[in-house]
């Protein structure tokens, strides 16, 4: 016998078909888990059906072991579920979910034909895409990729499993029996002989060819007109929330404590000129001007009088004046769960939500409120912020002075202490520990309250509140106990207004990082934070009044510009995935006609740029050259370059003499074709000794030699490289004298 | 010993068959290319039809080859009354020794000439299909083998189709190629003309190698390698014939055997151990053509032939071979 060629390896049919049912499985297995995202009832049939899938998928023989009896009944029986889910459920999305849910369970627990095959592509792409279109979340561009590299794989495998059982139907495998490929099926077994099978060259193909059509879908993506879908979604209430306090216009001490906890990404911000960022931010997000035994609340009044009546709209108008010159524009991405209430740097002159919204604006405290909580990515954008650490407000320095006038400054929320009175008593004691008993102007007092505060309690997330009678705050301030902003923001409150001064707790988010990969300020959860605004009579606005910030509660000492954005650039792993999140929201989610323009644009000037460092890169190079040919030619200097000839000479004979030899070692005797590739050289070689064909007999010998290569028994070849050298220099030789015979 | 052809061994067959063409050339004027195949289809182990019109020298070939080899030969003129004892042999009792014995009949011998092989009854010709196949006769649940080598020579006329019975397919599929003598040139045939004529069995000829040589180069033949393209460039040819819609139907599987074997032999001949791509092209007509018969009516064989090699010519010419 002799010995066997050696010949790409290939899996058997029943190893195909073994494939295509794991495939089959691990697609189900997909379009379940985006079931998770769904606010959908189903989680029994989830659980059932993930479970028999696994179970399928490990023990291939387990559908053999349904009776004849469920086969014949599973088609009524769906229809049935599905009659009566819809007559009682009376909805129809998520009816058409379980049905799905059960047309994927049944096809898991009976052998599947080709069409039932493709039958789970579309039923698993059914749920990607529900879920994909209600959350509209960076897992759905995950799991669509998956889904696809998936569902391709599944495609291949069931058109080569079609080929070697030609253009006749397979018969449908009866009840009760045991296919053929069941028999043979091995895990590992066919886990060995994948990767035998599998080619770095054929994957990267495949992955390649994969990368391609994502590539293919991206050039679609952008070029194809943009249109507003969300406002057509009518499917809101399906999509899973997630289990996040967030802020509410009721704040008991501790939630935002609470929120910190988490260290998710709450709010994406994209800046045209990033130095105009202040070095610590303060993301404002809701005033709240009421306490009441621990609670900080927005009192009604100051909701009623504040909030404008609820619009309708996509774009507003704020209170600050548009700013000449280039204007600076902040896009905002806030996270779903987050709050209702939408953060702000501050006052500002034009906002514009990506969708249709409805909102309840105050401007005055330049506070935005969305009717419910948005469930998805809420994308807005503002231009003409006025980035400072106070706020102006005529109306309330008006009222303040009307009520000081008339000695009713008790009546204003903003002042009032609803204590008993021994706590009013310590908390005088307090503020006179912290800031001695005469008046004072609000910038100072807040200084000195501020001092005081740091230097009797240390900041700690983990605090507690001492035990005792009366107002939890004022037990805190008399404590040496260690606190959190919110102990802090609420101290600071009740002693300003103790002295008289109007103040109010503000909550939101402060600080955050530069994102170094996506070029975006991002702030967590983590980055929550309570802190107060004081009314300073002197200039009639709202100053904001950090206790737990030793500087920059005063606007000279801001840091901005340059070296604050190199100091909070985050570079780290997690900057790196929170990139990819907001590359979704910005270049996908939030692809609107704008967008288009700028990509397009940014594509041009991409284009532009290139072109002209390539064109001056080659100037450059041309000048070099002129330079360095007008120079002083040397002895040391022949000398370098005829070193550098040499070398170069020597790459050449040395990637001429070894480098196929070194590609058709990495090739591991075959090419992507199944080809031995020592053959095919010999076959090209051949090819071109054809064209002038030797005369001499050494000549007609490296052909022999050549023939042998590529036909011959391996074991009877000459040294192929050396054979190949040889006919080079014959193919050499003959063309020389075929120029010489034409001339 | 080696799976592969040694060149020791590849040196021995390339001057044994050398001698063999040149003693035949001593009886058979230029026809060195008939002379060739006639060696290829020997070293392949297959039979021959040579079909041509009388007068032209088969009979004369067959026998000198027969000749050069030191094989026996047995020539069988096929008539309509011939019959299938006639060819194979008979049982017949022997009163001395009280039992039936074997009489061998011309078919027992190394090389078979059986002359004008359609003018005999389908059952005649049929009694040639064992012995054509596994090389014995099997007589009264008896089997005698026949002689090794054992090669059929078998001649018709294409021409005149009078009383003849032409050949089944099956009977066609056996022979490993069919051949035509065709008119000698002529400066050969005046060569014929001034030398004086004998009958073939006149001719006198040194057997230049054994039957054991010829068995030992039969053997080599099939060590012969030949590569995976090759092999897919046979089956990509055999199976063009089968969707050919001018055949009336393609070639057999042992068509397709038989296109590889003739490819090792002559690759063989080339003092080749290795089958190329030419070797395979070259033997396509002579091995395929007569297993193959157009779809529409033709006047007789030569025009069938004629139109079987213009298709198959065809044919090649769209499938690339392998480089």
């Amino acid at each position: 016998m002799k010995p066997a060629e050696r010949k790409r390896a290939q899996l058997t049919r029943d190893e195909m078909q073994h494939l295509q049912w794991l495939l089959g499985g691990l697609l189900t297995l997909v379009g379940l888990a985006t079931v998770f995202y769904m606010d959908v009832e189903a989680w029994v049939l989830v659980g059932l059906t993930t479970a028999a899938t696994l179970a399928t998928m490990w023990w291939p023989r387990l559908p053999a072991r349904l009776p004849g009896i469920a086969h014949t009944l599973t088609f009524p029986a769906i229809v049935a579920f599905f009659v009566v889910d819809l007559w009682l459920k009376a909805e129809v999305l998520p009816a058409m979910v379980r049905l799905d849910i059960l047309l994927l369970l049944y096809r898991n627990i009976s052998y599947r034909q080709r069409r039932d095959d493709l039958q789970i592509i579309v039923l698993g792409l059914f749920l990607v895409i529900v879920a994909g279109v209600l959350s509209v979340s960076l897992t759905f561009a995950v799991q669509i990729l998956v889904y696809t590299g998936c569902g391709l794989a599944l495609l291949l495998v069931v058109t080569l499993t079609e080929g070697p059982m030609g253009l006749t139907k397979p018969a449908p495998v009866p009840p009760g029996v045991v296919p053929a490929w069941v028999a043979q099926a091995d895990l590992s077994l066919l886990a060995r002989r994948v990767r035998a099978v599998l080619d770095w060259r054929v994957a990267g193909l495949g992955v390649g060819l994969f990368a391609g059509l994502v590539v293919i879908s991206t050039g679609l993506f952008l070029a194809i007109p943009r249109f507003q879908l969300e406002n057509s979604m009518f499917l809101d209430r399906f999509i899973s929330k997630k289990a996040r306090s967030g802020f509410s216009d009721t704040i008991r001490l501790g939630d935002v404590t609470e929120i910190q906890q988490d260290g998710g990404v709450a709010l994406s911000v994209d800046v045209s000129d990033q130095t105009q960022i202040p070095a610590s931010p303060y993301w404002r997000m809701l005033v709240l001007n009421q306490y009441d035994g621990g609670v900080f609340r927005a009192s009604p009044g100051f909701r009623a009088a504040e909030f404008e009546q609820e619009r309708t709209d996509s774009r507003l108008r704020g209170m600050a004046r548009p700013v000449r010159g280039e204007e600076v524009v902040w896009t905002f991405y806030l996270e779903s769960g987050v709050s209702r209430f939408l953060p702000l740097l501050g006052r500002f002159d034009t906002l514009v939500f990506r969708e249709v919204q409805n909102f309840r604006f105050a401007s005055r405290p330049a506070l935005l409120a969305l009717r419910e909580e948005p469930v998805s990515m809420t994308a807005y954008r503002v231009s003409g912020f006025e980035v400072a650490s106070s706020l102006p407000d005529r109306t309330f320095a008006e009222r303040w002075r009307r009520l000081r006038n008339a000695q009713r400054t008790t009546e204003e929320t903003q002042v009032r202490l609803t204590l008993e009175e021994p706590d009013r008593l310590a908390l005088g004691q307090v503020l006179a520990q912290a800031a001695g008993t005469e008046p004072l102007p609000a910038g100072e007092l807040a200084r000195r309250l501020g001092d005081w505060l740091r230097r009797n309690h240390a900041y700690s997330l983990a605090s507690s509140l001492p035990a005792g009678k009366g107002d939890p705050l004022v037990r805190w301030m008399r404590s040496r106990e260690p606190g959190h902003c919110e102990l802090f923001a609420g101290s600071f409150v009740l002693l300003a207004r103790a002295a008289g001064v109007p103040a109010r707790a503000v909550t939101g988010f402060r600080g955050g990082t530069w994102n170094g990969y996506s070029n975006n300020f991002t702030i967590r959860n983590a980055d929550a934070h309570a802190w107060a605004e004081l009314f300073d009579e002197a200039t009639g606005a709202w100053v904001r009044a950090d206790p737990l910030a030793e500087r920059g509660n005063n606007p000279a000492e801001q840091v901005r510009g340059e070296p604050a954005a190199v100091a909070r650039v985050d570079r780290s792993w997690t900057a790196r995935f929170d990139s990819l999140r907001v590359f979704w929201y910005r270049r996908i989610v939030n692809f609107d006609q704008r967008s288009q323009a700028e990509t397009l644009k940014a594509v041009k000037q991409a284009t532009e740029t290139s072109g002209r460092q390539v064109r001056e890169f080659f100037r450059g190079g041309v000048q070099a050259l002129k330079a360095w040919i007008a120079g002083p030619w040397d002895v040391s200097r022949l000398v370098r370059l005829g070193a550098g000839g040499l070398g170069l000479l020597l790459t050449l004979w040395l990637v001429r003499e070894f480098g196929g030899a070194g590609w058709r070692a990495l090739c591991g005797g075959r090419t992507v074709r199944g080809e031995d590739p020592v053959r095919r050289e010999a076959g090209r070689w051949l090819r071109r000794l054809a064209e002038c064909p030797p005369v001499a007999p050494e000549e007609a010998a490296v052909v022999a030699d050549l023939q042998r290569v590529r036909f011959g028994a391996r074991p009877t070849w000459p040294p192929a490289e050396r054979t190949f050298r040889r006919a080079r220099q014959v193919l050499r030789a003959t063309q020389r004298r075929s120029r010489v015979t034409r001339s | 010993m080696s799976d592969f052809v040694q060149p020791a061994q590849l040196s021995e067959a390339s001057a044994a068959l050398e001698r063999l063409r040149t003693n035949m050339r001593a009886s058979i004027r230029g026809k060195d290319e008939v002379i060739e195949q006639v060696v290829i289809c020997l070293v392949a182990g297959g039979h021959l039809l040579i079909e041509d019109l009388p007068g032209v020298g088969k009979t004369t070939l067959a026998y000198s080859l027969a000749r050069s080899m030191d094989c026996a030969f047995s020539r069988i003129q096929f008539t309509s009354d011939l019959l299938p004892s006639d060819v194979t042999g008979v049982a017949i009792y022997d009163e001395t020794v009280k039992e039936f014995i074997f009489k061998k009949g011309p078919v027992f011998a190394n090389v078979v000439l059986a002359d004008e092989i359609n003018r005999a009854t389908p059952k005649t010709q049929s009694a040639l299909l064992e012995v054509m196949d596994r090389a014995r006769v099997t007589i009264d649940g008896e089997a005698h083998a026949v002689g090794s080598p054992f090669m059929v020579f078998a001649t018709q006329n294409p021409v005149d189709y009078e009383g003849t019975f032409p050949l089944p397919e099956s009977q066609m599929d056996r022979f490993l190629m069919r051949l035509r003598m065709g008119y000698p040139e002529a400066v050969d045939e005046l060569e014929i003309l001034r030398t004086a004529h004998t009958a073939y069995d006149a001719i006198a000829l040194n057997p230049v190698i054994t039957r054991r040589d010829v068995l030992g180069l039969q053997a080599l033949a099939r060590q012969v390698f030949v590569e995976d393209s090759v092999l897919e460039f046979i089956l990509r040819i055999v199976a063009a014939t089968r969707t050919e819609a001018e055949f009336r139907s393609g070639v057999s599987v042992r068509g397709g055997l038989a296109l590889r074997t003739a490819a090792q032999a002559r690759a063989l001949l080339r003092r080749r151990d290795f089958v190329m791509p030419e070797d395979v092209v070259e033997m396509v007509a002579p091995v395929l053509a007569h297993r193959l018969a157009v779809a529409r009516q033709t006047s007789d064989a030569l025009e069938e032939r004629r139109a079987v090699t213009a298709i198959l010519k065809r044919i090649l010419a769209s499938i690339p071979a392998p480089a």
